[in-house]
């Protein structure tokens, strides 16, 4: 579904991502850990389309395209979502129409017809009750003075609405209350289906005891130095990324 | 005129065939003598000028309008269908090329203490009733324009609020242009008059049937009493070859409140004077302003704030968005009196710029000479941020239409301020149809 091929990329001067490696199959869930600078959101960014990152070397496939060739918007309608580690605010922007834009934008590029009004509300009221959201914030502008917590499980139920094929987390467990991280992954979970593929980056394990992956990956400077199952996560938490760096640096 | 030099404005002026509205009362021909005395001393400013730096005045000169002559019959109800907003439940008073026409107006029933009425009219029937307030609020000597338009003085709408009277529906002007044989300058003059306690809502349009070229010179006298408030919208959709001037003067006693929301989206060339005056304690003045100026136009306001007595508060809060080779200018002056003390005062002006061709002047400026006063300014000009754009496309929606949802999240603070739901609507469609044909460039 999504194959990553040696993939290298610039901000400025610094080359963030070193050669990474990465296939992700259909319904997999891939959870990537990483000291912190290691490069794990500018991957994410990359999938996702965002500027500002100059790809040198390599390719990203999802499905048989090449997804570095799109607008953020086409990787969008072709089922890539980011959901961020820092969502943006968007004051004055109202959360109820940002909503319907977007889902009715991805809903015509795929040829479907747009939603009315009543079955978007419908729909929105499903799925917010998922997240444990309050309706409120569906009058207030986009994350515009949303806590830590309401901003992270407002992503994850855009991606709910959304209903990605490759949703990115990036951080989402980050910033959460132990029972907000508990709605998070149930509501990730409810989504889990053999369609439906998501890279989860996480600096904790707890988050991989709720959503638990098929792959665990270790991301340091810029590439992937090691990838195993749910038990690398276990390692990591007790021993830290110290060792495997030695081992990588002696190889 | 009267044999004296010729002025660049003789046109705008010339004796009308059937006479000057109130001839005969002596103290409007005085005033009226006075003003054109001061529009042949002031002439045509430059713009070595301080409030005309930024903006010539060239093109209207040339232009050399023709005062509005006729009154223009013809008109239906059906002919301006489109201009009106039927959600918004009004005292409607449309006036057409600076004449008010009774037979589109639908006033409805008034509460008793309340006249809407026209200028022309009121001279006519009761003339004293104007006799303390034309040029009661603008003063004696007046800007350019001001003078102008009282020296060609012909008809306006009137609004009288006796003491303690409320209005609970707006009163809506609908200023509508339509082109002439020639290019016309009508000259409209309000006067909003609250006394004491009194308490309305004014909403004034100023819009055009078709595409033509004109100008729009209305001055608004508005007064209130103590404890007066007034919520007061105006939305400028201007022909888009006009030029629209307006100088609203606004003088406010104790404890009286006013909220404007000032919407410019018209016109070639629009210039704004606001200018506030307070004369009694803990008055309230909050004005708001939005405007947008693409290709071919100019937006350009000047404010001036007198804080003459203590314990007043004025906001204001502009926010402009240029496009193509849109220009725009904000030229705001808030003035503290040395006995001004507990003074509140903020202002702000932010600007989205979509286009490196688009270009805007601003001079937020506070004069202070109080000590105990709490003042502020601040002015931004920017561009829309790369990282929201992002957020939005990466949930599928296009560039473009990202571009105008955080336009419009821009604007919606000012639009949101607007005094009806039904006029928020017509103002945010008005604003989207705009910015979705406006070039980036
Ligand atoms: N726009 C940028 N300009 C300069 N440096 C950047 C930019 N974006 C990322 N970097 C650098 O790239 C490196 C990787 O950053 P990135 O945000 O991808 O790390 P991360 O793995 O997500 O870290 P964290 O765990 O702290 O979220 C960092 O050293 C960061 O400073
Ligand atoms: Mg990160």
């Amino acid at each position: 579904m999504l194959s990553v091929k040696g993939l290298r990329a610039k901000v400025g001067e610094n080359e963030i991502l070193t050669g990474l490696d990465l296939e992700v199959g259909p319904g997999e869930i891939h959870a990537i850990m990483g000291p912190n600078g290691s490069g794990k959101s500018t991957f994410s960014h990359v999938l996702s389309g965002r500027e500002g990152y100059e790809v040198t070397a390599g390719s990203v496939t999802f499905e048989g395209q090449d997804l570095l060739a799109l607008e953020p918007e086409e990787r969008a309608h072709l089922g890539v979502f980011l959901a961020f580690q820092y969502p943006v605010e968007l004051p004055g922007v109202n959360n109820t129409y940002f909503l319907k834009a977007a889902l009715n934008s991805i809903r015509k590029a795929r040829g479907e017809s747009e939603l009315d009004a009543v079955s978007f509300l419908r729909l929105i009221k499903e799925k917010l009750k998922i997240l444990h959201l309050n309706d409120s914030l569906l009058k207030r502008a986009v994350n515009a003075g949303f806590s830590g917590g309401e901003k992270k499980r407002n992503e994850i139920f855009q991606m709910a609405l959304l209903e990605p094929k490759l949703a990115i987390l990036d951080e989402t467990d980050s910033g959460l209350d132990i029972d907000a991280l508990r709605v998070v992954a149930d509501g990730v979970n409810a989504l889990r289906n053999p369609e439906r593929s998501m890279i989860v980056v996480t600096h904790y394990q707890r988050l991989l005891d709720y959503i638990e992956p098929d792959r665990v990956h270790v991301l340091a400077k810029g590439r992937i130095i090691r990838s195993g199952g749910k038990e690398l996560a276990l390692e990591l938490e007790e021993k830290g990324y110290g060792w495997i760096l030695e081992q990588e640096q002696a190889a | 005129m009267n044999g004296a030099a010729p002025t660049s404005f003789d046109t705008w002026l010339a004796a009308r065939a059937d006479g000057e509205v109130g001839a005969g009362l002596d103290w409007l021909e005085a005033q009226r003598r006075s003003a054109l005395d001061q529009v042949r001393e002031q002439g045509v400013p430059g713009t070595k000028q301080e409030a005309w730096r930024y903006t010539s005045l060239k093109r209207l000169i040339e232009q050399g309008f023709a005062r509005v002559e006729d009154e223009v019959t013809a008109l239906q109800l059906d002919d301006i269908e489109e201009l009106l907003i039927p959600e918004l439940e009004s005292h409607r008073v449309v006036m057409v090329n600076g004449r008010y026409t009774p037979s589109l107006s639908a006033l409805g029933d008034l509460p008793r203490g309340v006249r809407v009425t026209g200028l022309r009219a009121l001279l006519a029937s009761d003339p004293d009733a104007l006799r303390e307030r034309l040029n009661g609020v603008a003063g004696e000597s007046q800007p350019l324009f001001a003078a102008l338009n009282t020296a060609g003085l012909d008809d306006g709408l009137v609004v009288l609020l006796d003491r303690g009277a409320i209005l609970e529906r707006p009163i809506e002007l609908i200023h509508l242009s339509v082109g002439m044989d020639e290019p016309r300058v009508a000259q409209p003059r309000h006067v909003v008059s609250l006394a004491d306690g009194a308490q309305a809502t004014l909403i004034e349009r100023y819009v055009s049937l078709g595409e033509s070229l004109y100008c729009t010179n209305s001055v608004l006298e508005l007064s209130l009493g103590r404890d007066a408030v007034l919520k007061h919208d105006r939305i400028q959709i201007e022909s888009p070859n006009a030029f629209h001037i307006t100088g609203l003067y606004l003088s406010q006693d104790a404890n009286s409140r006013y909220v404007g929301v000032n919407i410019g989206l018209g016109g070639a060339w629009a210039r704004t004077d606001l200018v506030t005056r307070f004369s009694g304690e803990h008055a309230e003045c909050d004005l708001q302003g939005l405007y947008l100026a693409g290709d071919r136009q100019l937006m350009d306001y000047h404010i001036d704030v007198d804080h003459a007595v203590p314990a007043c508060s004025s906001r204001e809060t502009f926010k402009g968005i240029l496009y193509g080779k849109g220009r725009a200018v904000f030229d705001g002056r808030v003035v503290v009196a040395k006995d001004a003390q507990k003074t509140d005062a903020a202002m702000s002006n932010k600007n989205l710029m979509l286009s490196e061709n688009a270009e805007v002047d601003t001079k937020p400026q506070l004069e202070i000479n109080a000590d105990d006063v709490k003042c502020s300014h601040g002015t931004t000009v920017g561009q829309i941020e790369p990282e929201k754009l992002f957020y939005l496309r990466s949930r599928g929606i296009s560039a473009p239409l990202a571009r105008r949802m955080l336009c419009m999240g821009f604007a919606e603070e000012i639009i949101d301020a607007l005094h009806s739901d039904a006029l928020r609507e017509a103002v945010s469609e008005e604003v989207g149809r705009r910015l979705e044909t406006a070039p980036l460039t």
